[in-house]
């Protein structure tokens, strides 16, 4: 809100060194809470400030308001503003009648006439103080209204008294589709949950938010109704809301303003537009609405206050603080201060609100900070070192992390949707092209490796990308489920964007290579990662080229981790990317949770091992994990480790076949082993490849 | 050579549609669209049309061309989908061939959560323990229990991403709009199975705001807050804990202030403002708006079943993006999230 210091400084007696200068203004107002995010130089020497209020601060909306947070501050008097009450004639009951329908909503309505007015330009000083704030001066009705809002944060209404029809007003529930045209010009229909003061007619104003352009004072009006009122906070948001328009007056009237403020406010305001009008005052005003509320009394306990501030403050100091900002204090037992709220303050309702205020006044800065403090030691959590060791293993494999946006369209979430799963959302109207709750982190990954193509930020064949988020989907029954999950997005290797059949196929050993290093890292130092082929879960995978990973440690249940392979052309395509790419998507709960690996200590071994290679030419569909398989249930003695060498196509092998080669190592923990010993061994195993995988042996 | 055309296109389809393997599909591409397909052998007709028709019979055959290659494409998508053939209409793939480890390079972690680990390190040895929550939230949890209640303008479906509509559905679900969600699940979490208060943990973590997005703002960004309860919690506590916390972030020199505010779920507020060289050790030290702070509202403890007159609190946060940006002079929020590797790797 603007303020202007010269009108501030109009409300504070002025102190030892004078009125404040903006320095000392700004730091009063900026510790009281109020920070000052602009100062402006005025013309004349005035400064423009325009102050941060908090929105339980209504009462601040007011150089009033702010003039006793500044008195408070800095130990000044506030000075209020002085009228003298005009000579009133006529009874108002004459020319103006009132019902108020709706009291719940409209606690006080108070209606003033004043006669014979004449609507002219208004004197300097207050086009001064108007445009020391920002507001432009319109006429000298007009601008008391605007005035009195800014002086005592007291939004009120003028109406020509002569173009109400039948000369009442009536506040009630606007009608479902009726109209009215605001003083911004704009013709309105209302819902019918907004608040109207209407005349006999039709609605003359939005109540608490805008007044109504046929009643408008003009320079032909003569007699006038003054407005001055308190609505339901809800209510006013509501209607300002609904017909977009936000005014003073409502943003004041959202934050509450009681009823018992509102008849020192409208006096100030009925004298000042006789003073400057010339107009004369009709004698009583009309007044409609709910019972007044009694003042609030709140009690506070000094020792529970020092308990929360953890220091010492005596109540003494309290209770000059409350009584510093119009709080009544009574104290006659000691352990209980009785405060009664000033009505302004709608703000402090329970004991710790004052103990706020108590705070607040004495200053943060008061509050001790000593060098020691007590502890209590944690021992560190798995979970963290768990993620940063994941963390290491991938950033030492090549990938960099990515943070993504957990939106995506619902075009990109469509291929990686998990069966009997559907995808959550958004409105529109806030995330645009992009409303769905991404039920997996690779399309995010796949935009980015794509923004990175276009950017030619690296050459195919180097991007490695990893995130851990969580990613969401309901079942079909509506029950909702985020999981954090690893995604991770590697580019097939190769030459330039060329890719054979064997890049493919080491882009799905690099993929699978990194989640054994993960397993390893996080679950068990010998490996956990276990892989098997399976159908692609979504249309995002490409049939025959990916694998479900479990996490396989001795003695436990396996657990899904999730899966791994080349991602389908249809994917490639929609992201437009100039090689084909692997990917992996972990739960990353049951990762966390193995934390920390397994270890397995033994002697190392004290005598050499012998070694086999052996390369064995079989049908293209025999895969490594038969011929592992094989040699593990084998039982050939003293086989330490079948280790996979490599595989080999050639013409001269024939077509559909290939060359797997193994390296057999043998050992004996006790001597050293023997070659005629091995020898069986190797035999067996070329005969079990010959009869079970109808394999021969490579010369 | 229209005719000729349109039997390519509709015997070709039809055949395509009838591939059941990549072999087969395959075998259609050589025969139609191959170098020695139909499609170009009909194509050497063209000769032969009047010049008048030569612009027509011309698009005609592209159309027909482009027809059938968007089919091939679209049957090639399909059959990598559902099985079938493997690589490329190629070789298998043998994923139980062992993995491979080879790297040119090691990788860089994101700038954000590498400081969320910093900022976590910091607090763990001041005696937080890291608690996560949800990102999917209810507004039970967002905003109910958090003292701010149903007309408050915070509440407004405009600033909040709720995922079912707040006019139908009694607890509405949306993403969290901030981190102290997480507060109110270890509170609930410490009273239901009784392992506290005390309760001392902070919640890093991504929120999302529909904010407009520009140079400071964006929709999601991340938080992190801290929260201790026990008895006798006081704010020396709080600004102790804060200005320890400054120092040993930011360095010995590092100065703390608190200015009133007001936050629905902490009374009395502050706003966290530290003195901090935020270029650097050699650079000028400055204040910096770091976020808000305050001791926990008596009734955001009642609503979480916990005795505010037995245990206070005091709890703190802020954006971790703003602290980022300024520690590493990024100058737009946006580039934290284009994840271009380029980028990644200056930081």
């Amino acid at each position: 809100m603007n303020i202007s210091l010269e009108w501030l400084n109009a409300h504070l007696a002025p102190g030892p060194d004078g009125a404040l200068s903006p320095d000392q203004a700004e730091e009063a107002l900026t510790h009281a809470g109020f920070p000052i995010e602009e100062r402006l130089a005025l013309p004349g020497g005035d400064v423009r400030m325009d102050v941060e209020i908090t929105s339980n601060r209504g009462d601040c909306l007011s150089h009033i308001g702010l003039a006793r947070e500044a008195a408070a501050a800095t130990g000044r008097r506030l000075v209020m503003p002085g009228w003298s009450d005009p000579k009133a004639a006529g009874a108002i009951d004459d020319h103006l009648e009132l019902v108020n329908e709706t009291p719940e909503l409209c606690p006080l309505f108070t209606a003033r006439v004043i006669r014979n007015v004449k609507v002219g330009p208004s004197p300097d000083w207050l086009v001064r103080r108007l445009e020391a704030v920002g507001q432009r001066s319109i006429n000298n009705v007009v601008d008391v209204t605007n005035f009195i809002n800014f002086e005592l944060g007291h939004p009120c209404h003028v109406f020509d008294l002569a173009k109400l029809a039948g000369r009442r007003l009536t506040i009630r529930c606007a009608e479902p589709g009726e109209k009215l045209t605001t003083l911004d010009g704009k013709a309105r229909t209302l819902r019918g949950d907004e608040l109207v003061v209407a005349d006999d007619e039709r609605a003359t104003s939005l109540a608490g938010v805008i007044g109504g352009a046929d009643s408008e004072v003009s320079q032909t009006t003569t007699d006038v109704v003054l407005e001055m009122a308190t609505w339901d906070p809800v209510t006013v948001r509501t209607a300002a809301r609904a017909h977009k328009v936000r005014t003073d007056a409502s943003y004041r009237f959202e934050r509450g303003v009681s009823p018992l403020e509102i008849d020192y406010a409208a006096t100030r305001a009925a004298a000042l537009i006789c003073e400057l009008t010339g107009g004369t005052l009709c004698q009583g005003a009309l007044s409609e609405g709910a019972p007044d509320p009694e003042p609030i009394v709140v009690t506070m306990r000094p020792a529970r206050c020092r308990q929360i501030l953890g220091y010492d403050l005596p109540d003494a100091e309290m209770i000059a603080l409350l009584r510093a900002i119009e709080v009544g204090v009574e104290h006659d037992d000691p352990s209980t201060l009785v405060c009664t709220i000033p009505a302004f303050r709608g703000d402090l309702t329970r004991e710790i609100d004052l103990i706020e205020e108590i705070c607040r006044l004495k200053g943060f800065s008061h509050i001790p900070t000593p060098e020691k403090f007590p502890l209590r030691v944690r021992a560190p959590q798995e979970e963290e070192r768990a993620m940063r060791e994941l963390a290491r293993v991938l950033t030492g494999l090549g990938f960099s992390e990515t943070v993504t946006f957990s939106f995506v369209s619902p075009k990109d979430a469509e291929a990686f949707v998990g069966e009997g799963l559907r995808v959550l959302g958004v409105d529109d109207e806030r995330r645009g092209a992009e409303p769905t709750l991404r039920p997996s982190v690779l399309p995010s990954l796949l935009a980015c490796r794509r923004k990175n193509q276009d950017a030619q930020a690296a050459a195919p064949g180097t991007v490695r990308l990893y995130e851990t988020s969580a990613v969401f989907a309901e079942t079909t029954d509506g029950r909702s489920a985020e999981r954090p999950t690893l995604a991770m997005l590697l580019d097939t290797p190769g030459e330039g964007t060329k890719r054979t059949d064997d890049d493919l196929q080491a882009g799905v050993r690099l993929i699978r290579g990194t989640v054994e290093a993960i397993g390893r890292a996080m679950a068990d130092v010998r490996g956990a990662a276990d892989f098997e082929p399976c159908d692609p879960p979504t249309t995002a995978w490409r049939a025959g080229a990916c694998a479900r990973v479990r996490l396989v440690r001795a003695g436990d249940e396996p657990l899904h981790l999730g899966t791994i392979g080349l991602l389908s052309d249809k994917i490639q395509k929609a992201y437009d990317l100039e090689i084909p790419v692997v990917a992996a998507e972990l739960d990353l709960a049951p990762l966390l949770a193995a934390f920390p690996p397994r270890s397995h200590v033994q002697p190392l071994p004290a005598f050499p091992p012998i070694e086999r290679d052996l390369s064995l030419i079989v049908d293209e569909a025999t895969r490594w994990g038969d011929v592992e398989a094989l040699i593990a249930g084998a039982g050939l003695e003293r086989l330490e480790a079948a280790a996979f060498v490599s595989v080999y196509r050639g013409k001269q092998l024939g077509e559909g076949k290939k060359s797997l080669s193994l390296r057999l190592r043998f050992r004996d923990p006790a001597r050293t082993l023997r070659h005629e010993e091995v020898d069986p061994q190797v035999e067996r195993a070329i005969d079990l490849a010959k009869t079970k995988l109808n394999a021969t042996l490579r010369a | 050579m229209l005719d000729a055309l349109h039997e390519i296109e509709t015997t070709g389809l039809a055949e395509l549609d009838a591939a059941e393997d990549a072999a087969a599909v395959e075998a259609w591409r050589v025969a139609y669209l191959g170098s020695k397909g139909r499609l170009k052998a009909a194509m050497g007709g063209m000769k032969d049309v009047p010049p008048a028709d030569k612009p027509a019979v011309g698009q005609r055959a592209n159309e027909v061309k482009q027809r059938l290659e968007a089919a091939f494409a679209e049957k090639q998508g399909a059959l990598g989908a559902s099985g079938g053939a493997g690589a490329k209409g190629g070789r298998a793939i043998d994923v139980t061939e062992p993995g491979l480890i080879a790297s040119g390079e090691v990788g860089r972690r994101h700038i954000i959560t590498r400081v969320r680990d910093e900022l976590v390190e910091v607090c763990a040895r001041l005696g937080f323990d890291v608690a996560t929550g949800p990102e999917l939230e209810d507004d039970e949890h967002n905003f109910v229990k958090l003292n701010i209640p149903p007309e408050h303008p915070a509440r407004d479906p405009i600033d909040n991403f709720y995922v079912d509509d707040p006019a139908k559905v009694a607890i509405p679900r949306m993403l969290r709009s901030q981190t102290s969600t997480v507060q109110i699940r270890v509170m609930e979490d410490a009273v239901k199975r009784g392992w506290g208060p005390p309760i001392k943990v902070i919640s890093p973590g991504r929120v999302y705001r529909p904010d407009t997005v520009d140079a400071t703002h964006s929709f999601m960004f991340h938080q992190l807050e801290g929260l201790y309860i026990d008895r006798g919690v006081s704010m020396v506590d709080l600004r102790t804990t804060l200005l320890q916390f400054a120092r040993a972030y930011f360095g010995a020199d590092a100065e703390i202030r608190l200015r009133p505010s007001y936050f629905p779920f902490t009374e009395p507020s502050a706003e966290l403002d530290m003195k901090i060289r935020l270029g650097g050790p050699d650079s000028e030290p400055g204040w910096v708006e770091l976020g808000g702070c305050g001791m926990v509202d008596p009734a955001v403890l009642e609503a979480c079943g916990i005795d505010p007159e037995e245990w206070t609190g005091f709890a703190w946060g802020f954006g971790i993006e703003r602290l980022v940006m300024g520690k590493y002079g990024i100058p737009d929020i946006r580039m934290l999230f284009e994840n271009d590797v380029r980028f990644l790797k200056q930081l």
